[in-house]
């Protein structure tokens, strides 16, 4: 099941590759490296069965999900880091799989946005070659040129600088073909039945209904709808990581509130918080209603 | 009515599917077991060791109690009468009769022939269906005459001929080969219970059922209904739901909103006892999997399962047996146990590995196909930790062990054992509790007891201390009166 989560990244992951070059492929595999070793390192501790654990491809597509989710020209300290903390504290520390209560890739990820900031926020503008690739993310040279803040990044510093979103000029090809590839794969697994549609669907209508919301009371002001659905990590947040079995809520009425409220956060948090994308918070937020929601949406039992 | 549905369950595709459905006739067994205990009550041996028994003669009798009478189904001598093992979900031993063969199949003097039943009274036909030692033959084993006896407002009979678990064909067959004698037995419980319509349900893959029984029915109190193949769909209360649209309350019975279940195997014997004269001594049943060609037997009860695999003729590997059902049946080890009224397929598959058991993801797909909309994710949790309290507040008790969570399970977690121990368990501290409270109850009583036998002391003591004080009182003013009357003859001899 995890394993076809997997393959259903990939296309992203390519589209991806296309834009920003090696720098993706460098992050995903030092993440699993990380990540085989660091539950290896922990099921040892805690007297676990290593293989069975790790073949369930659950910790790998965690480091993965860590891994396109920072900026492909991050230092390499900071995936391994990153991994290391989701893997300890987002699930080996609640009992592993199944028993965590967040995210863990969504865990790691904001653990470095608060801890990392800087390293957090700078985005490559162009293709990376192999080398390329290889001396910024291992620090060998300072390739200022290539690096750039994200698009909704970069809007809000322009709304701040008072200018209209009309002046704007609004068209990001690069990260609006990355969630058209996610996407896809998010369709790959709706089709095999790996997820069900409540979480995405109510999700991108929570995204539609408070943009549009946002939007209407001032149009200058905010992003329209279409730019909250084709930028970010809408898609990728979507179909892989807001329906996260693990971590979201599980009767049918329960996810489509979960995500329909994600969705909400995150155009609250894009709009009103500090950080350039809600997702993550969003995510975790709503992971601590998960139990709340459990409870109080428990399907109508046959003959009660 | 039409065809409503029952959220959840499972599609599952028949593996084991023959092209024509047959009814062999096994050959008769060297030795049978005839298992006495089924519910409540326990049936008493009304033969002795080495007694010479026939055909269909009855070696076992009930007076009270929910069980009922055991037949012969061979001729022969009675070898022993003692507990042995049987597949039962519990477990447990029964007392068992075994009877040895003498190969003549002597049947007992039965007055066969073609009796119009409209002759008999209604409490003679129930009392023939429970002579005949019939119960229900779909899995339950509920005793018939229980279930049609003393019925007021029944107006509908289903008659269940779904057969959802994949693989079984038995009900199919019967179907198939005897239509007329299904429609009159249908007939002739419609009569015992008054009841204003019949429905008989038949899933929509088995085609040439339905058309057999449809050129047969000429009763238009009859109503032969297609549903959609679904399993789970055979379970009473689903099938109720699935044909009427009438949910049957947790806890509640179907009588109670006036309807009567009834399996095809049951109508076929209950047709046989009353027609035929003929008790409850074979039943048909399906032999499948992998390791056999798939086919249908007419079998003795009491035959042991080896001698029916043996007729299938499986190869000569290892095999994996389970009786009931590949869903909700149980894996059995000794296929020397006997086959019981309730049996209706064996399975015998190759022994592939057990997939390994890994941790429960909430992925939810458990709760997708529970028919009864329970959270087994949530269930499985709470009896892991094993807070039972927590799982009852979550409907465990309503859980009808379908098996349809294990099925889909990507983790192959077996939810239903979890969910059958917990049942067996919170059951086990009910009545340890109530146990406790009865002790409880008990010490409080002797308390008050004796508090009210120390009282009652008390106040026959006081009364007794009452009475002494009114003696002496009264000898007391006697004595004085004696003194002044002293006084007084004093005085008057003072005077003279």
């Amino acid at each position: 099941m995890m394993r076809q989560v997997i393959y259903a990244l990939s296309l992203g992951i390519v589209v991806s590759y296309y834009f920003f070059g090696w720098g993706i492929v460098l992050q995903i595999m030092l993440g699993v490296i990380t990540a085989v070793a660091v539950e290896s390192a922990f099921l040892a501790l805690r007297g676990r069965d290593i293989i069975s654990s790790i073949s369930d491809g659950s910790i790998i597509l965690t480091a993965i999900l860590l891994a396109i989710s920072i900026p492909s020209i991050a230092p390499w300290w900071v995936i391994i880091v990153g991994v290391s903390f989701a893997i300890i504290f987002g699930k080996q520390l609640y009992g592993g799989l199944g028993n965590n209560l967040f995210n863990p890739a969504m865990l790691g990820y904001v653990f470095l946005l608060i801890s990392y900031p800087l390293q957090m926020s700078t985005w490559p503008i162009n293709f990376l070659s192999f080398n390329q690739a290889l001396e910024v993310v291992f620090n060998l040279s300072n390739i200022d040129a290539i690096s750039g803040a994200t698009k909704l990044d970069e809007i809000k510093n322009s709304l701040s600088l008072s200018s209209s979103i009309q002046q704007l000029e609004i068209h990001f090809p690069s990260q609006a073909w990355i969630n058209v590839g996610f996407f896809f794969g998010g369709l790959y697994l709706l089709f095999r039945k790996i997820i069900s549609w409540h979480i995405p669907v109510s999700f991108l209508v929570g995204i539609v209904i408070t943009s549009v919301l946002l939007w209407i009371s001032n149009v200058d002001l905010y992003i329209p709808m279409q730019n909250h659905i084709i930028l970010g990590g809408t898609m990728l947040g979507a179909f892989f990581i807001a329906t996260d079995p693990v971590s979201a809520s599980t009767t049918l009425k329960g996810r489509i509130i979960y995500g329909f409220l994600i969705g909400v956060l995150i155009v609250i948090i894009r709009t009103f918080g500090g950080y350039p994308d809600g997702i993550a918070f969003a995510v975790l937020l709503m992971n601590m209603t998960v139990p709340l929601i459990d409870v109080y949406t428990q399907p109508k039992v046959f003959g009660q | 009515m039409g065809n409503y549905s029952f959220n959840g369950g499972i599609v599952i595709k028949n593996s084991y599917l023959v092209d024509k459905v047959e009814i062999v006739q096994a050959s008769l067994p060297k030795k049978i077991t005839l298992p006495l205990q089924k519910f409540d009550g326990k049936a008493e041996p009304c033969v002795s060791v080495g007694d010479y028994v026939l055909v269909g003669q009855i070696v076992a009798s009930i007076e009270n109690g929910f069980d009922v009478s055991s037949h012969s189904s061979i001729s022969g001598v009675v070898l022993s009468i003692n507990t042995q093992d049987i597949a039962h979900k519990s477990g447990f031993k029964f007392q068992c009769i075994t009877i040895k063969s003498d190969g003549e199949d002597k049947w007992i003097d039965n007055k066969a022939g073609n009796v119009d039943f409209l002759h008999y009274s209604k409490e003679t036909l129930v009392g023939i269906v429970q002579k005949s030692g019939i119960v229900g033959m779909g899995g339950a084993g509920f005793p018939t005459h229980i279930k049609i006896s003393n019925v007021l407002n029944c107006h509908t009979l289903i008659i269940n001929g779904t057969e959802c678990e994949p693989g079984v064909m038995c009900d199919d067959a019967l179907m198939q080969f005897y239509p007329e004698e299904i429609i009159l037995g249908i007939e002739i419980l419609l009569y015992i219970c008054g009841a204003d319509r019949a429905i008989i349900a038949i899933e929509d893959d088995k085609q040439a059922a339905y058309q057999a029984l449809l050129t047969v029915n000429r009763n238009d109190k009859i109503n032969i209904n297609q549903i959609p193949t679904k399993y789970t769909s055979g379970a009473e209360k689903l099938l109720i739901k699935a044909l009427l649209d009438i949910e049957i309350l947790s806890g509640g019975f179907a009588i109670n909103e006036g309807i009567i279940c009834q399996n095809i195997s049951t109508i076929k014997a209950v047709f046989d006892a009353v027609i035929n004269h003929k008790p409850l001594v074979s039943r048909i049943v399906t032999v499948t999997g992998n390791s056999v060609y798939p086919n249908n037997f007419e079998v003795r009860l009491g035959t042991s399962f080896e001698h029916l695999i043996s007729m299938a003729s499986p190869n000569t590997k290892e095999h994996k047996y389970r009786t009931g059902g590949m869903m909700m049946g149980i894996d059995i080890v000794d296929i020397n146990m006997p086959i019981g009224k309730t049996t209706s397929a064996i399975f015998v598959n190759n022994k592939v590995p057990e997939p390994i058991v890994q941790e429960c993801i909430r992925c939810g797909q458990c709760s997708e196909v529970c028919p009864i909309g329970l959270l087994p994710q949530q269930l499985y949790w709470y009896v892991k930790s094993k807070n039972f309290e927590k799982a009852l507040n979550y409907h465990l008790p309503d859980c009808i062990e379908c098996a349809c969570c294990d099925y889909v399970c990507p983790s192959h977690i077996p939810l239903v054992s979890y969910f059958s121990f917990a049942k067996m368990f919170s059951k086990q501290q009910t009545i340890e509790h109530d146990k406790v409270n009865t002790a409880r109850e008990r010490f409080k009583y002797r308390e008050h007891r004796l508090e009210r036998n120390k009282l009652e002391r008390a106040q026959v003591m006081l009364d007794k201390k009452k009475v002494l004080k009114e003696k002496m009182v009264k000898e007391q003013f006697q004595k004085q009166k004696i003194t002044e009357a002293m006084q007084r003859v004093k005085q008057e001899k003072d005077k003279i």
